[in-house]
C-alpha cells in the first residue's frame, strides 16, 4: 500500500522530497477533538481566572493581582509556602531515607515489594478519609494518641499544636508525601551502581567519600524535583485541609472562601488574583520539576 | 552471602542477581568497618514509617468499630462496645444510594471519555505525527499546573455562560477528564511505545481491515495493561474527588461522606473507612492484572522503565 511507504517517509528524518502538504494538513485534524475538548474545559477556565483577576469595575489593571499578594492575603501566601516547604523538606528526607531503607533491606524478600505497592497506594490516599483518620488519631478531643500523650503528662494542644497548624499539616500531609517520595527516588537510588561504590572503594574512599563525590551528586536532581513536586503537591492541597481546619491562612481555603462567599465584584477579582497566584507558583514548580526530572532520567538509563 | 547490607544493591527481582560484577567477590567491606550495624538504620525508618501509616488506619478503625469516645479508653473501657454494625449504616441513609449511584456513574462515564478522546488521539499521534509527540505530552501536564481548586474557581466564573450545561450533574465529566489527564495519557503513551505500532497497524490494514476494526481488534488488545490502569487510577480519581464537587454543590460520594461524618460521627468513619478500603483493593487488583500480563509477554522489566510517577496530578485528590 502506498499509504504505508508515504508515512514511513514521514516518519524518518531522512525524507528527500517533502511530503505533500496536503496530507500533512489532512494528519492535523486528527488532534482537533483532542484540542477542541482541552481548550474547552481546562484553557478557558484558566484563562478566564486571569481575565477575571485583571478586571475591575473600571477597566483592567493590576491592582488586584497586587492587592492578592497584600495584607492578609500575603498573610496566607506566607503561610502556605512555609508549611508547604516545611512538608516538602520532611518528605524529602523521610522519603528518601524509606527508599534507601526499601532499597537495601534484601533478607526478607517480601518487604521491598510491601513497601513499593504500598507507597503506591498512599500516594494517592488524600483527601476525607485520610483527613478523618488522623482527626481519630490527633484531634483535639477525639484522637487516641492526643488522649494518650495527655494521660502521660503532656498535652500536645497546649504547646500550640493542631491539625490546622504548620506541624499538625506537615504531619498529616507526610502520609501522601513520603510514599510519593518513596516513588520518585527508589528508580534513582536503583540507578547508583554497585560498581560506583567499588570504583570509589579502589580509589582508596570511604563510604563518607562515596556519598559525597558519587551517591549524592548523582540523587541531587532527584532529591530537588522531589522536593518541588512535594511542594506543589502541599501547597495545591484542598480536601484534607477543609476537613482538618477552616484556618483561612491556608491559600487554597482562602481561595474556596471568595467561591462560596457574597461578595462583590471589587473582592470578587482579589479572590480570582489569589488562584492566579496559584497557578503561577504552581506552573514555576511544575517546571522546574521536568527540568529535575529530566537530568535525574540521564543517570537512571545507563 | 555476606553482602554489604547497607548498599543500594541494584538486585533484580526476576534474575535474582546484581548487574554488575559479582557482589560476593568484590571489596565490600572497604572502608565500612560497621557494616555489622548497618541493618538497624534502614530496620528503624522501615519500622518507625510502619508505625506512622498504620496508626492513622487503626484509630479510624477504632472510631468506627468501637462506640467509646477516646477519653474514656483505659482498662474498663478497652473491649468494651465493639460492633460491626456501624459500617453498614451508613447505607440506610436515604441520601446514600443517590450519591453512590451519582460517583460511580461520573467514574464510569470519565473513564469511557477519556479512553475514546486519548486512545485515538495517542494513536494517531504516534502513527503519524511523530514530531508533535513532545508538545502533546507537555499539554497533557498543564493540569498539574492549575490544581483542581483553581480549575473549579475558572469553572465558577464561566458558569453564568454555560448554566444549561453546569447545572447537570454530569457536567463533571470533562473536568475529571481533565484532572486524571497527566497520568491517563502516560500511560496510554507507554502502552503504545512498548509495542510495534506501526507493523501491528500495517498488517492489519493489509489484511483488509479498516481503521475501527484496526482499533478494536488490535490495538486496544494489546494495549490492555496500558487501558486497565488508565481506567484504574481515573475511577479512583472520581470516586475520591472532593474540591470540584463540593464548590459546585454536586452531591458526589465524597460530599455526602462529609455532610454525613458531621451528622453521625461513628457511621460517617466507618463510611471513610469503607472508602479507603474499596480505593486500597481498587489498587491491589490493579497491581494483580497489570503484573499478570507483564509476566507473560515480556520477561524482564528493568526498574528504570517504570513510569517515575504513577500518582494523581497534584492536590486533585489531596
Amino acid at each position: 500500500m502506498t499509504d504505508v511507504i508515504i508515512t514511513e517517509v514521514e516518519g524518518g528524518r531522512t525524507a528527500g522530497a517533502p511530503p505533500s502538504s496536503a496530507r500533512r494538513n489532512w494528519a492535523w485534524v486528527g488532534l482537533v477533538p483532542f484540542f477542541a475538548f482541552l481548550f474547552l474545559f481546562l484553557i478557558i477556565p484558566a484563562l478566564s481566572v486571569f481575565f477575571n483577576a485583571l478586571r475591575t469595575e473600571d477597566g483592567f489593571s493590576l491592582a488586584p493581582l497586587g492587592e492578592a499578594f497584600s495584607g492578609q492575603n500575603f498573610q496566607a501566601f506566607r503561610f502556605s509556602i512555609m508549611f508547604s516547604a516545611g512538608a516538602a523538606i520532611v518528605g524529602v528526607i523521610w522519603g528518601t531515607l524509606l527508599a534507601y531503607a526499601a532499597a537495601s533491606l534484601i533478607r526478607p524478600k517480601w518487604l521491598r515489594n510491601l513497601i513499593t505497592s504500598f507507597c503506591g497506594v498512599a500516594a494517592n490516599m488524600g483527601g476525607l478519609p485520610l483527613a478523618f483518620a488522623f482527626i481519630t488519631l490527633l484531634g483535639a478531643r477525639a484522637g487516641v494518641l492526643t488522649n494518650i500523650l495527655n494521660w502521660l503528662g503532656l498535652d500536645i494542644y497546649e504547646h500550640g499544636f493542631d491539625l490546622g497548624n504548620t506541624a499538625g499539616l506537615i504531619v498529616v500531609y507526610s502520609y501522601f508525601n513520603v510514599p510519593l517520595m518513596v516513588l520518585i527516588t527508589l528508580p534513582a537510588i536503583d540507578g547508583l551502581k554497585q560498581s560506583w561504590r567499588e570504583a570509589c572503594a579502589n580509589l582508596g574512599g570511604t563510604t563518607w567519600t562515596y556519598w559525597r563525590r558519587v551517591g549524592l551528586p548523582v540523587l541531587t536532581p532527584s532529591l530537588l524535583g522531589g522536593f518541588l513536586l512535594l511542594f506543589a503537591n502541599s501547597f495545591a492541597a484542598y480536601a484534607t485541609a477543609a476537613i482538618l481546619t477552616d484556618n483561612s491562612k491556608i491559600v487554597s481555603l482562602r481561595i474556596a472562601f471568595f467561591l462560596g462567599g457574597d461578595v462583590s465584584i471589587g473582592e470578587d477579582a482579589v479572590g480570582f488574583g489569589l488562584v492566579a497566584w496559584m497557578i503561577i507558583v504552581m506552573a514555576v514548580c511544575m517546571s522546574l520539576y521536568w527540568v529535575a526530572r529530566r537530568r535525574a532520567e540521564r543517570w537512571q538509563s545507563l | 552471602m555476606d553482602l554489604p547490607l547497607d548498599a543500594p544493591l541494584p538486585i533484580d527481582p526476576e534474575l535474582g542477581a546484581s548487574t554488575t560484577a559479582p557482589t560476593a567477590l568484590a571489596p565490600q567491606s572497604v572502608g565500612r568497618p560497621n557494616a555489622k550495624y548497618a541493618r538497624i538504620v534502614p530496620i528503624t525508618v522501615v519500622t518507625i514509617s510502619a508505625f506512622f501509616f498504620l496508626l492513622p488506619l487503626l484509630t479510624l478503625a477504632r472510631h468506627s468499630l468501637q462506640n467509646v469516645p477516646a477519653f474514656l479508653l483505659g482498662k474498663d473501657t478497652i473491649f468494651t462496645k465493639w460492633s460491626l454494625e456501624p459500617m453498614w449504616r451508613a447505607f440506610d441513609d436515604p441520601k446514600f444510594m443517590p450519591s453512590l449511584k451519582l460517583s460511580l456513574m461520573l467514574a464510569v462515564g470519565t473513564v469511557f471519555l477519556t479512553l475514546a478522546l486519548l486512545v485515538p488521539t495517542a494513536v494517531w499521534t504516534h502513527l503519524r505525527l511523530p514530531k508533535m509527540r513532545t508538545f502533546i505530552e507537555f499539554i497533557t501536564v498543564l493540569p498539574y499546573m492549575i490544581p483542581a481548586i483553581a480549575l473549579v474557581a475558572g469553572i465558577v466564573i464561566v458558569k453564568p455562560h454555560a448554566r444549561w450545561f453546569l447545572n447537570s450533574d454530569f457536567a463533571l465529566i470533562p473536568f475529571y477528564v481533565v484532572l486524571a489527564l497527566p497520568f491517563t495519557y502516560r500511560s496510554i503513551d507507554a502502552g503504545l511505545r512498548a509495542i510495534d505500532l506501526r507493523t501491528l497497524v500495517d498488517a492489519s490494514r493489509s489484511l483488509g481491515a479498516g481503521w475501527g476494526t484496526t482499533l478494536r481488534k488490535v490495538l486496544i488488545p494489546n494495549l490492555r495493561t496500558a487501558i486497565i490502569s488508565a481506567s484504574f487510577l481515573t475511577a479512583a480519581v472520581v470516586i475520591g474527588e472532593y474540591t470540584i464537587a463540593s464548590t459546585l454543590l454536586k452531591k458526589t460520594l465524597p460530599a455526602f461522606q462529609r455532610e454525613y461524618t458531621q451528622r453521625e460521627p461513628q457511621a460517617g468513619y466507618a463510611l471513610n473507612l469503607l472508602a479507603l478500603l474499596v480505593t486500597t483493593l481498587l489498587f491491589v487488583l490493579l497491581s494483580v492484572l497489570t503484573k499478570k500480563r507483564d509476566q507473560s509477554r515480556k520477561p524482564y522489566v528493568p526498574p528504570a522503565a517504570e513510569p517515575t510517577l504513577p500518582h494523581t496530578p497534584t492536590g486533585t485528590l489531596t
